[in-house]
Order: structure tokens, then C-alpha cells, then sequence
């Protein structure tokens, strides 16, 4: 469990890491290093030069503006579960990064990383589709954002191009009326998700007026779950939860076996994420009364 | 019963204070806990080199060729060997009862079995140079697949592939059984059913891996290898490559764990030892999680058709079970064939049962040989007796305790004899059910109260009387070796002691156990007393640490040798106080005539006697103080009789486990709320040390129940695991809070009423959980066949059990 011969490269700007990743096809941005080193110790993943990040110029700011949180591409976890003033913000990203691993690993474990990395049974991308995060790339061709909704595009498959990289992103602040929430299953705590649901929910009046909701771990890649999004409108803390859980299900379809869990059970206990924590987020906005 | 094995400590010791008995810290955690401990990754020597060992990727297949010569071209790789050079060694020395003739090379030869089967041995100046070059032996081996065979039925299946061409079939056990009072019971009885369950694959997941440091000097041979049983591997490695035993030195370091998983003979171990003398340099090889994972031995995967006969009022009157254990390619010395048998012989657990026929079957898949694991076959069987157990209950609307009260064990029933002749020579079976379940009770009402209000989670409870067969016979494992132990003992002229010992210690406690027991047999204290084991050249010849015998065989082994150092040291002081030697007595430290406080002699003046002014000693006699004792455990069997009936440990334990889980309907999600366990290992020698040892084993045993899973594709036998992301072991989040409570039942028969310990905790969680999770849904009608229980196996019983989902 040694990795192949590699080289190892830490520039201080942008434009060197660009310039180096530009040097190898192979080449690879290390960040956290939390997938990408037990990986390449498998050998499944043998890149012949590593582009550290990590003393990049300015990829270490976490900022929170009026329209949200900003942060860089080498900021840990840790760093932005430890913030007030990110949870003030985003109260569901220090909600969601408790799910995220354990301690040691989200001291090492960035952000951007993980969203880069693109796990289907990630937390972070997830939710930052559920945010409606934005995506800030640099690559040979300049800057560009992605609307997170629009960046994962399979197992481990971004939009992210040759020699692209992450250079942040950006989380826009929760409004009044709305609950970011991250719910999931997993054996242990710690794990990856079995099945993974996380979701905004603007309330008024008591009811779902509005609702993003995406569910991760079931399937290739997180994904929209258009029918429950639909099913909830309209929801209260009284209903029963069957059209959820049945408009959630059906979301489930191209949900995966493997050795942990079957398709139809992460077809079931998706719905059920969907209803409990549909419930939970009512009961947490103002016990349900809305704005 | 050996003529000079003494069961209680000399009476010549008075007015001691003793240590048996008492919570002792222990004094081997220093070490880890400050990081200082020094295992095999830690050893390094002069001019040492790296071995990686090339692995099949296949899970059956040919080997056509291998062109080692892009590995030997690359930069820093001093040696490949592959199964040809080492073609003459057979590391299956020994003819076994009951089995099919397996030959285990030391590295796969032409064909391989399973993947993960080690087939060359890359030798380079680093692990990563070692592992490009063995990356390139395995580009460019050419393999001929042949087809798998990936488990039990397929291995059974008519015109199923076989893994040796010159067997008959896939048995290498087949011993079928047939009792004439079973099938008589089955005609008699009210009703039969038949039912099938399963103990899925798992391994002992010792917290650091196996490794061998091998280096040769002059002729002799350093061996470092992380062995529970370094005499063996000394014997067995001195077999295999004919280098005389007493110019080999095996030595077990500190170890982080075994588990059962390091009692078996490697290929690894004999490669290694083999490679340092091709070479003549010190060689190393440190296995990383992936081969642990492939290559340490599996254990369970046994599959228990059963036929059980009951009456309308609950009374089982008759269980015929055909055990079937997929014990992988088989290529593994010891072979993984006992724990089935185990399983068999111990399956009516604490209860008085004794119209059991049960056939034994080990089957050989392409799947990575089976083995030793904690527990060894003991909780698969109490997993299907206690299912049956719940069943006939619910099927007959019998109460589940009151079932089991009826068929428990009683004290007046000792010794019992089981119906596969284990010998139950004591216990505290019904009054340890009797307390588990009166503790659980309290629980159970917590646990229902808590979730009163919430409909989608059921609450329920299960139980498992168990017996804990301890310091078993290693010749019907191995064909070789019987079931003593040894130690030595001296005393310095300081006046401290050492004791040496057969057994070794891989982090269950050894060293403080057998420090109190050396204290108190020679009216020491702990602290004078240091421990040597794990060192084949320190430390006299024994079996190893496995089975649960260490307390058994250190007691007896150490109270023989004390004995005898006793008799002579008493000698000595008879002389030096110019007293009649059995007017000596011994007590706080010193000699004295007994009713006279002084003079005293002290240890110290004996011993600097002995050692150094010799001519202090009475007339003729030998200088030194320094006696040793072998001890054989009494009323152990190492053979079977004509019916096959053995009493294959020396002594059994006992326990009651029960256990409430919280079931969430609509996720299947499931908590153990709460654990009790009722223990009785005799008595106690520290029992701080058994309560990690209890702790311990239910935290494996929940891993069985509830997580550890190793599956295969059954298309093509390939693993469908290569580390923790797949195979999940429990962490401490997810083991609960437990009660431990004992009983301390001695045994008649052992030294000091000793029992063992090491593995009674393993057995009893499956059952459990098992039997909670079925009561919690039992207005659903689940019932689980099989661990281990997961959410998605759970949503799938009831999916079975409501035919479409049940309760949403």
C-alpha cells in the first residue's frame, strides 16, 4: 500500500499551480489529501506530479459577506465548522460538516477539496447544490463560476476541465424564510452516506412554500429530487408524510446496490430522510408557524 | 491428571497477602499508551531489506508464466522469488483426523485459489521500490482462469469446478452423524419445522497487521514475527526449511492484537525466514490492511440447515443440524476445519440438551482460507440454538425466558456432559440467567418508556446462555501438538523472581496476571516478579496464547514450578537457620521456623546462597534456584472415542448475555440500548483484566452482529472488499455502554479453580441482537435468519414478513 513514483510541487500562486498542473496530463491538485492519498496508496490513482495548494496565495480566505460565505480552496473543514460567523450565516453548513467524517480527517479535509473530489456519497456537494452555492474555477482559459446544480456529473466526474482548478466558493447566506438541513444514514458515525438527503425549505404560514431538496449517497451523484420538491409544497407539521415519502421514492430510481445496503432499501430510507427531515426542518423554523 | 500438578498455592506460605483476586493495574499499558511500544514496524537493522509479496488477482486460475526480469531490472531490487524456488515446501506438515490431505506451498506454485494467494516475493531496499517492482511481476504473469466457485452451493452443486483435482469433490470435512434417539424424537414429537441460518464471513482485525523481520548471523536465525504461538512457528519453520532448532530464535515482539488470526502458520513466515538465508541479510516484511484484509485468515461463514422437533408445550425434544462451514481455498496450516466442530460440540450452549445430531461439513471455495477467530465457532452455534430457541417459543406462544428456564443447566447437574462430550465440570448457569434477565428488565422498561411516543420504534429483548469451552486440545487442530504449557521460575540474589512462560501476551493482560500468580504462589509481591515470554531462546517451550488457556496453564505451569523452587529454597533456609526444613515456613517475604517470629531469612539471603555463596549450602547440594514446571491440563481429551465424543477443553465457562435494541421501522435503523453480561470464569485472577476481556469480546461480537461482512462476487470470487470503506468494524461510537456482573464458580479441576476468559464475550452479541431485533417486530412476524443484522437487512425482513413494505 505504497503509492507509484510521483513528483511534488507547492507554488505560492495561482498561476504557477495552473502552470505546473499544465506541465502533466496526469498531474493532480492535492488539497486536503484525505481521498486522493489513500488512493493513490491503493494505486489506484497514479498521477506523476502532485500540485500542493495548500501555500497558495489567498486560497486560505473565509469570508462572510452580506451575501454570503466566501471560502478558498485550501480552508478546512474544521476551520469553517469553527466559525460563528459562517454558521450565522449558513447555520446548515456547520450543520452538515458534524456528518462529514471524523475530526482528524476534517482537520485536513478542505471544502473545495471535497467537492472537487465529487463522492457520490459526499456530504459538501450535495449540499452545496442545496445551498445553490456557486463555484469559482480558474484554469487555461481564465475564470469562470458554475452554479453548483450544474458542476457533478457522475461518480467522481465534474465539470471541471484539463487543468482546471477550484479556486473557491461561495455559500449565499440562508434567507429569513428558509432551513438548510443535512440528514443521512450511515452505520457508523462518520461514514459515508448510505442515503443522504439535504435540502433548503422555505416556509410561510406554517407550510412549505419552497423547497430544494437533494439526496446523495443513493445514486451516481447527488441529484435533484424533483418529484419530492414538488410533493412538499404546501406541507405542514400535521400531514401525514405518504406523498413525500412516495414522491421521494420514486426520486430513488436510480438508486444503487452495493455491499452496504440495497437499491430498494436507499429508495425506502430515502423517503423516510425526506419526511423526518422535512418534519425537522418545519419544527426548527419557528416550530412550524413560518415567516 | 499428572501426579505433581498442585491446585492450590503451597501451604507453607503463611500470613501472605494475596494478589490473586485483585483489580492490579496493568503494567504492560505504559508502553502503548506513551507510544513507545516496539513492534515489528519499529525494528530496523543494519543492511535490512523490504519484502513485498505479489498476490493473485485471480480467484482461480493457472499460472501460466512469470517473467520476473522487468522487476529484477528496476533500480534497488535486490531479489524476486517466486513459487518454483521454494517448490519443495509444504507447509501443511501434519495429517489431520477427519480431513482431506492439503498441500499449502509456501508461495503459489502453478495454480492459485483464492485472491489474495501470495505467488512471488519481491526483495528491495524500501516497501515502495518493493511494491513498483511487484507491480511489474504481476503485469507480467499470464493467468489461466479456470472457473470459481464463490460459496457453499456452488461449491456443492453437481458438477461444481474443484479446487483439487484429486478430490472427489469440494468436502474437505465430511462427517455426517446419525443418532437413533434423534430420529425416534422426530417421530414422537408434536411438530417439526426446518429452517436454515447463517454466520456470515468475518476476521479477527488485529489492530496492527502480521509482519516477519528474519535475519541470519553465523548460522543461526533471528525470526521477528507477530505470532500468538512463536514456539510453533519455531517448530514448524525449523520442519519446513530444515534449519536445527535450536539455531533458530523466534521472537513476538509486542503485538497490537491477534485475535486467533496469528495462530496459524504463514507462508509468510517461512518466506521470509527463507529469504534472509538465500540472501544472507536481515530481510522484512510488514503486512499492509489490504493483505490483512486477503490473506490473515476468515473465520465463521457457516451455514446450519436444521430439522428441530417440538411438543405443543414448548419442550424441544430433538435438534438435527448439518453444519456447513465455507472454509475458503484450505491452504492454511492450521486448517480452518475445527471451529466447526466446535460449533457442534458446543451448540446447546447452558442448556440440557441432549438429543442434538449434528453433522459436520467444511466445503473449499476460491475464497481466502478460514481460521482461528475469538470465539472459534462457539457463537455461530449459539446464534442458531438460541433462533431455534425464540422460534419453537413463538410457534408454541411460550414465554421466551420461561423456555429457556425450563432447559438451563442446573447446578445440581454438574459435571455435565454434553451430548458431544464436552465435560462441564461447574457453573453458574441458571442463577447467571436468572440475574441477566431480572438486570435487562429494568432496561427494557427504560427503553419502551423512552420511546412511548414515538410509533415508528419498537423495543425488544434477547438472551443467550452460553458455556465457554477454554484451554482446548491443539491436537485435533493440528495433528501434532496436545494442550501443555510451561514456565520456569527463579529467584535472583536480590531476592526478585522471573517467570518465564510458554504463553505470550499479545495486550490481553498476561504479564500482570502472571506476575500475581508467581507473586502469590512464592509469597512475593507483583512488583518483584518480572515476566518473560513471547522469546523462544528466554522463554521455556509452550503452545501460545489462543483458546482462552493462558490462565489455566500459567496457573498450573506456575504453581508446579513454584513448588519446587518452594521445597528447595525451604531447604536452603532450613540450613542457613539451622532448623528442621518442615518446621520452615514462609510468610510476608520470609523464612522462619513456624511460632517463632525470628530469625528470619529473606528471599534474597536464600537465593545469594543458591547463586553465589554456594558454600553457604547444605552439604551436597546443587547450587542454583532456578525449577521449572510443564503442566497438562487434567480431564483434557485429544482424541475422540469410538463415537466421537471428546472433551476437547479442559475447562468451560459460562455466561448470560441479554441485550434491548430500539428497531426503527422505516429505516431499519437499530440501537442497542442497553447490555448486561453474567460471567463466571472460576475464580477471578484480576478482575479488572476480565472485565476489558468481557468488553472487548462484546464489542467483537456486536461487529458480527451487526457490521463485519466479507462478500464476494459470485460471479467471479473476487472479493468485494479492499479496505475499511467496505469491511466495517464497530467503533466506539457504536458500541454501547455495558453491566458486567460474576459469578465465581471455581472448577474443581483446575489449578487455583481457574477457568479462562478470552472469549466468552464474542459469543454471546449475535444471539442477542438477533433475538431483540425478532421481539421488537414481532407484530410484524420478523424473524432473523442471519447476521449480520444491518438496517437494509432488517428493511428486508420486513419487506418479507408484510409482503410489500409493512409499516411505513
Amino acid at each position: 500500500m505504497k503509492p507509484a513514483p510521483f513528483d511534488y510541487y507547492r507554488p505560492a500562486t495561482v498561476e504557477d499551480a495552473l502552470a505546473a498542473l499544465g506541465t502533466s496530463e496526469t498531474a493532480k491538485v492535492l488539497a486536503g489529501g484525505q481521498s486522493l492519498i489513500p488512493a493513490m496508496n491503493f494505486r489506484l490513482s497514479q498521477p506523476d506530479l502532485l500540485v500542493d495548494i495548500g501555500g497558495v496565495e489567498g486560497f486560505d480566505r473565509m469570508e462572510v459577506g452580506p451575501s454570503g460565505v466566501m471560502i478558498g480552496a485550501s480552508v478546512t473543514q474544521s476551520r469553517v465548522m469553527a466559525s460563528d460567523e459562517v454558521a450565522n450565516a449558513v447555520p446548515g453548513l456547520r450543520r452538515a460538516l458534524h456528518h462529514v467524517a471524523h475530526l482528524q480527517i476534517r482537520n485536513r479535509g478542505t471544502i473545495c477539496g471535497s467537492i472537487a473530489h465529487a463522492d457520490p456519497a459526499a456530504e459538501l456537494p450535495a449540499l452545496a447544490i442545496a445551498c445553490g452555492a456557486t463555484l469559482f474555477l480558474q484554469g487555461p482559459a481564465g475564470e469562470r463560476t458554475v452554479d453548483a446544480g450544474d458542476f457533478f456529473l457522475g461518480p467522481f466526474w465534474t465539470d471541471l476541465g484539463e487543468g482546471e482548478i477550484i479556486t473557491g466558493v461561495h455559500f449565499p447566506s440562508e434567507p429569513a424564510d428558509t432551513v438548510t438541513f443535512l440528514d443521512e444514514l450511515a452505520w457508523r458515525s462518520g461514514d459515508f452516506a448510505i442515503t443522504g438527503l439535504a435540502g433548503a425549505l422555505a416556509t410561510r404560514g406554517g407550510s412549505v412554500s419552497g423547497a430544494r431538496m437533494v439526496s446523495f449517497g443513493v445514486s451516481g451523484a447527488p441529484g435533484r429530487m424533483t418529484g419530492a420538491e414538488q410533493a412538499v409544497l404546501g406541507f405542514s407539521a400535521g400531514d401525514d408524510g405518504s406523498a413525500v415519502y412516495g414522491a421521494a421514492y420514486e426520486d430513488g430510481a436510480d438508486a444503487v446496490d452495493d455491499v452496504h445496503a440495497t437499491a430498494e432499501y436507499r429508495r425506502e430510507a430515502l423517503g423516510a430522510l425526506a419526511v423526518r427531515s422535512v418534519r425537522a426542518a418545519l419544527s426548527t423554523n419557528g416550530n412550524g408557524t413560518g415567516v | 491428571m499428572t501426579l505433581d500438578s498442585p491446585t492450590r498455592i503451597n501451604p507453607m506460605i503463611r500470613h501472605r497477602a494475596s494478589h490473586i483476586g485483585r483489580a492490579v493495574p496493568r503494567r504492560e499499558d505504559r508502553s502503548p499508551l506513551m507510544g513507545r511500544q516496539r513492534y515489528i514496524a519499529d525494528l530496523k537493522l543494519p543492511g535490512m531489506l523490504e519484502v513485498a509479496f505479489v498476490r493473485s488477482p485471480e480467484a482461480h486460475a493457472r499460472i501460466v508464466s512469470i517473467d520476473t526480469a522487468p522487476a529484477l531490472g528496476l533500480p534497488g531490487v535486490h531479489a524476486v522469488f517466486t513459487g518454483a524456488d521454494l517448490a519443495d515446501v509444504d507447509l501443511f506438515p501434519h495429517k489431520i483426523l477427519y480431513i482431506q490431505p492439503v498441500r499449502q506451498p509456501a508461495l503459489a506454485v502453478d495454480r492459485v485459489r483464492y485472491v489474495g494467494s501470495p505467488y512471488a516475493a519481491v526483495v528491495a531496499t524500501d516497501r515502495y521500490v518493493a511494491e513498483d517492482a511487484a507491480t511489474l511481476v504481476a503485469a507480467h504473469t499470464e493467468f489461466e482462469p479456470l472457473p470459481t466457485v464463490a460459496d457453499l452451493d456452488q461449491a456443492l452443486a453437481e458438477n461444481a469446478p474443484r479446487l483439487y483435482d484429486d478430490w472427489p469433490d469440494n468436502y474437505l470435512v465430511n462427517f455426517p452423524a446419525e443418532k437413533p434417539e434423534v430420529t425416534q424424537a422426530f417421530e414422537e414429537a408434536d411438530h417439526t419445522f426446518s429452517d436454515t441460518y447463517v454466520s456470515q464471513r468475518q476476521t479477527g482485525l488485529p489492530l496492527e497487521c502480521r509482519g516477519v523481520l528474519a535475519d541470519v548471523h553465523d548460522g543461526y536465525f533471528t525470526v521477528w514475527s507477530s505470532t500468538q504461538s512463536p514456539h510453533i512457528v519455531r517448530t514448524t519453520i525449523a520442519e519446513m526449511t530444515g534449519i536445527p532448532e535450536p539455531r533458530l530464535r523466534v521472537i513476538a515482539p509486542a503485538m497490537g492484537g491477534g485475535f486467533g488470526t496469528k495462530t496459524h502458520i504463514y507462508p509468510e513466515d517461512v518466506v521470509v525466514t527463507w529469504i534472509a538465508g538465500k540472501l544472507g541479510r536481515p530481510v522484512r516484511w510488514l503486512e499492509d490492511r489490504f493483505e490483512n484484509l486477503v490473506s490473515a485468515v476468515h473465520a465463521r461463514d457457516q451455514r446450519h440447515d436444521v430439522d428441530v422437533a417440538y411438543d405443543d408445550d414448548g419442550t424441544i425434544r430433538a435438534i438435527r443440524c448439518k453444519a456447513i462451514c465455507d472454509v475458503g481455498s484450505g491452504e492454511i496450516f492450521m486448517p480452518g476445519t475445527a471451529p466447526v466442530f466446535v460449533t457442534g460440540g458446543c451448540l446447546t450452549g447452558g442448556y440440557d440438551f441432549p438429543n442434538m445430531e449434528v453433522h459436520h461439513f467444511c466445503v473449499v471455495t476460491n475464497k481466502t482460507p478460514s481460521g482461528a477467530y475469538r470465539g472459534f465457532g462457539v457463537p455461530e452455534g449459539m446464534f442458531v440454538m438460541e433462533r431455534i430457541i425464540d422460534r419453537v417459543a413463538r410457534l408454541t406462544g411460550t414465554d421466551r425466558v420461561e423456555i429457556r428456564r425450563r432447559m438451563i443447566l442446573q447446578e445440581d447437574q454438574m459435571p455435565y456432559v454434553m451430548h458431544g462430550g464436552g465435560r462441564v465440570d461447574s457453573g453458574s448457569h441458571a442463577k447467571g440467567f436468572e440475574r441477566a434477565t431480572e438486570m435487562i428488565g429494568e432496561s427494557l422498561e427504560r427503553a419502551r418508556a423512552r420511546y412511548a411516543d414515538d410509533p415508528d420504534v419498537r423495543v425488544g429483548v434477547g438472551y443467550t446462555n452460553y458455556v465457554e469451552p477454554t484451554t482446548p486440545t491443539y491436537h485435533l487442530t493440528t495433528g501434532f501438538w496436545a494442550g501443555g504449557d510451561s514456565a520456569t521460575l527463579r529467584v535472583d540474589p536480590d531476592g526478585s523472581a522471573r517467570v518465564g512462560l510458554g504463553t505470550t501476551a499479545l495486550g490481553q493482560g498476561t504479564e500482570t496476571t502472571a506476575a500475581q500468580l508467581a507473586a502469590d504462589a512464592l509469597g512475593l509481591d507483583p512488583d518483584d516478579v518480572t515476566v518473560v515470554m513471547g522469546d523462544t531462546d528466554r522463554a521455556p517451550y509452550g503452545l501460545g496464547a489462543w483458546g482462552s488457556r493462558s490462565a489455566i496453564v500459567m496457573s498450573g505451569s506456575i504453581l508446579m514450578a513454584a513448588d519446587r523452587l518452594l521445597t528447595k529454597a525451604r531447604d536452603i533456609a532450613a540450613h542457613l537457620l539451622e532448623a528442621a526444613a518442615e518446621d520452615v515456613v514462609l510468610s510476608d517475604g520470609s523464612f522462619h521456623v513456624s511460632g517463632s517470629e525470628a530469625p528470619t531469612v529473606s528471599w534474597s539471603q536464600v537465593a545469594t546462597s543458591a547463586w553465589v555463596r554456594t558454600l553457604d549450602l547444605p552439604q551436597g547440594m546443587e547450587p542454583g534456584l532456578e525449577m521449572s514446571g510443564y503442566f497438562e491440563p487434567p480431564d483434557l481429551e485429544h482424541l475422540p472415542d469410538m463415537s466421537g465424543k471428546v472433551n476437547a477443553a479442559a475447562s468451560w465457562s459460562n455466561g448470560a448475555h441479554a441485550g434491548v435494541v430500539s428497531v426503527r421501522i422505516s429505516t431499519g435503523e437499530i440501537k442497542i440500548e442497553d447490555y448486561v453480561v453474567v460471567h463466571d470464569c472460576g475464580t477471578m485472577i484480576n478482575p479488572m483484566i476480565i472485565d476489558g476481556q468481557v468488553h472487548g469480546g462484546v464489542a467483537q461480537g456486536i461487529a458480527g452482529a451487526m457490521y463485519e461482512h466479507f462478500q464476494y462476487d459470485p460471479e467471479t470470487a473476487r472479493p468485494l472488499f479492499a479496505s475499511f470503506m467496505e469491511y466495517l468494524y464497530p467503533t466506539c461510537s457504536e458500541v454501547p455502554a455495558m453491566t458486567v456482573e460474576h459469578f465465581e464458580t471455581p472448577s474443581p479441576e483446575q489449578p487455583l479453580g481457574v477457568k479462562g476468559c478470552g472469549e466468552g464475550g464474542t459469543i454471546g452479541p449475535a444471539a442477542v441482537v438477533a433475538g431483540a431485533v425478532d421481539d421488537a417486530l414481532a407484530d410484524l412476524g420478523v424473524e432473523i435468519k442471519a447476521t449480520p443484522v444491518t438496517p437494509s437487512a432488517i428493511r428486508e425482513a420486513i419487506r418479507e414478513a408484510t409482503a410489500g413494505g409493512g409499516e411505513r
